[in-house]
């Protein structure tokens, strides 16, 4: 029973980690538009901040890592977010500071940021311990808990729910204000936006900051919480995950995100990390159910691209009508014709 | 200075495999407009076809590469025709082409694993001699790699200048509509196009296995971001442009690898494009509406 509920307990905590990584992308594509093909990169860069932040120097171990400044709990996750957000900014001011630069720029220059991470990463053993990743980070607060595995795993699932719920409320906040209609706005064409006056740069490198942010905060709960990360858990592979979860469960809307999260993290991921290995063919399960992902999402895209929860259209302000067209003022969504 | 004319040659073979590869990359988004985010793994496929054959049948090293060339040719044709064309049909957005395109990437990189394991592979090629051409050090495999490069790059000048196929691929880069009520066969065109772009990566793979002396299912996914350098620097939809960006990006990297370290050869070609497009998105030879 206490195994069952410790499982469980473990999935929910993952659940609440990918869903935070799916609203940070939902920010950047789903509202905004933006085609960040690295988007794993920034998880991995709060996750190795918050990491050596957490970690105590480094020479007493077998570890190379920078820093190392035995922070405590919150304070290692903020300075993740900081570090990922940060980031997000440098990558987007090299491409989002031309507003009418095309979207193959966008997704040709975070593919090369991606591998460049990667092989710096891997490569400059100094920094995060090369390829074979950092370890043994520190479990939050439990130094003043002290609580066995089976209760602790429960304490951190509360901690990651209120941090999940936080920011969802967070990103549907924005999603319903202003700033977020203006996103939504340059999602559908980016020229009509910036005629109509609004700072087109300011508003995408505002999302893209945001969306590597919350990339950030799921890195550092992340790594809290299995205590280590290498170079090979953040690959082009994972970007594309969270690109399915967030395609398959409906773009633009935050529902949608969860239950794709659930879809497609849990049930695809987690669910088939128990099936029986292959003899003779050690990898053949997690390749076939990356096929399968790829396969669902171009399915999705190509016969239902809203997903599982569509995004609600968008109905005027009450009282305003339309000159002389009986169309609701943003049917956009399903706009022919290739965009930006 | 030895060390640095002889990176300069080894740089020249490593632009020929770029050339191939990126004038494929450009060729095929001049004429649909679109990148193709699953061309490394077009590379691999070419790489494994052709050691299959040559390792696994016994087949003639160079029949070999032709033959994988080939396959991988057609199989560009099969994927544009059964996965991109039902949303190129419907005008689905840029953006959603553009993921589809990553999702492919993922699949088939998956599928490469499951058919060829991840192990090192090597093509059955006697060791070769080296030798010098006045200050510059090859071996014949470089030589006639750098060979096949250029013989490519002519083919496709010709096939641009001079053939009817060419002139339409020419005109639907220029302005699709335009060409299609001109009475360009405009899906014959595009089915020749990832053909022939199909057929360049498939080669540039053979060629990068060639010169690395080795390879693994995701080594062409690892070059895909020098080729997009190259594509970039050159002016994306330029068949000159990609050539020139091959050149200096292929010359510049290895030189690098001299001077500095050779773990920063994709830095370089980083940087190089990181500036292009905050100086000159449009490349060194900019074509219309497409930056």
């Amino acid at each position: 029973m206490n195994d069952i509920v410790y499982y469980m307990a473990t999935l929910a905590v993952l659940f609440c980690i990918y869903n935070i990584l799916t609203l940070g992308l939902n920010i950047q594509f789903g509202y905004t538009g933006i085609l960040d093909f690295a988007y794993i990169t920034f998880l991995a860069a709060g996750a190795y901040f918050a990491g050596v932040s957490a970690l105590p120097r480094a020479g007493g171990t077998d570890q190379e890592y920078i820093l190392g400044l035995s922070w405590p709990f919150p304070l290692t996750l903020a300075l993740g977010a900081v570090v990922a957000g940060l980031l997000g900014v440098a990558v987007g001011g090299t491409i989002l500071s031309r507003w009418n630069l095309r979207s193959d720029y966008l997704g040709i220059v975070t593919v090369a940021f991606g591998t460049i991470c990667y092989d710096l990463v891997g490569n400059l053993t100094p920094l995060f311990n090369g390829w074979f990743g950092l370890r043994g980070i520190p479990q939050p607060l439990n130094r003043l808990l002290n609580l066995n595995p089976n209760t602790y795993t429960l304490f951190f699932l509360g901690v990651c729910v209120v941090i999940m719920l936080v920011l969802w409320l967070v990103a549907n906040r924005i999603y319903h204000s202003p700033l977020g209609r203006t996103m939504r706005a340059i999602r559908e064409d980016v020229d009509v936006a910036a005629t109509f006056g609004k700072d087109t740069v300011k508003v995408r490198m505002l999302a893209m900051c945001i969306g590597c942010v919350y990339a950030g905060i799921a890195g550092g709960l992340l790594i809290e919480f299995i205590g280590g990360i290498a170079p090979d858990s953040w690959t082009t592979a994972e970007t594309f995950i969270v690109w399915a979860a967030m395609i398959i469960g409906g773009q633009g809307n935050n529902l949608g995100a969860a239950v794709g999260t659930l879809l497609v993290t849990v049930v695809f991921i987690e669910g088939t990390r128990f099936l029986p290995p292959v003899p003779g063919h050690p990898l053949l399960i997690a390749a076939a159910r990356n096929i399968a992902i790829g396969v669902l999402l171009i399915v999705t895209l190509r016969f239902h691209p809203q997903g599982l929860v569509p995004e609600r259209r968008a109905r005027a302000p009450r009282g305003w009508q339309a000159p002389g067209a009986p169309m609701p003022a943003s049917s956009l969504s399903n706009n022919p014709g290739v965009g930006r | 200075m030895h060390l640095i004319l002889n990176s300069f040659g080894f740089g020249l073979v490593t632009a020929s495999v770029l050339a191939l590869a990126a004038v494929g990359v450009t060729l095929q988004f001049g004429v649909t407009n679109y990148v193709n985010f699953a061309y490394g793994e077009f590379l691999t496929v070419g790489a494994y076809l052709t050691w299959m054959l040559n390792v696994q049948l016994h087949v003639n090293f160079w029949l070999a590469a032709a033959g994988g060339a080939i396959v991988t040719g057609l199989g560009a044709v099969a994927i544009s025709e059964f996965v991109l064309k039902p949303f190129v049909r419907r005008g689905a957005r840029l953006l959603f082409l553009l993921i589809v395109t990553l999702g492919l990437s993922l699949i088939l990189a998956n599928v490469f694993q499951i058919l060829w394991g991840t192990d090192f592979r090597k093509f059955a090629i006697a060791n070769q001699q080296v030798f010098s051409a006045g200050p510059l050090i090859f071996t014949p495999n470089q030589i006639i790699i750098m060979a096949i490069g250029i013989g490519a790059m002519l083919a496709i000048h010709w096939l641009l200048k001079h053939t009817k196929l060419g002139k339409a691929m020419r005109a639907m880069s220029d302005n699709l509509s335009l060409a299609r009520v001109s009475g360009v066969d405009t899906d014959r065109v595009t089915r020749w196009t990832w053909f022939i772009s199909g057929c360049l990566a498939g080669l540039a793979g053979v060629m990068l296995a060639l010169s690395a002396e080795g390879f693994q299912p995701s080594f062409g996914e690892q070059f895909l971001f020098v080729i997009f350098a190259s594509v970039v620097l050159g002016g994306v939809g330029q068949p000159y442009g990609a050539m020139l960006g091959a050149l200096i990006i292929g010359v510049v990297t290895e030189m690098s690898a001299a001077v500095l370290s050779s773990a920063l050869k994709g830095d370089v070609a980083f940087l190089v494009l990181i500036v292009m497009i905050l100086i000159r998105p449009q490349g060194l030879i900019p074509s219309q509406g497409k930056a």
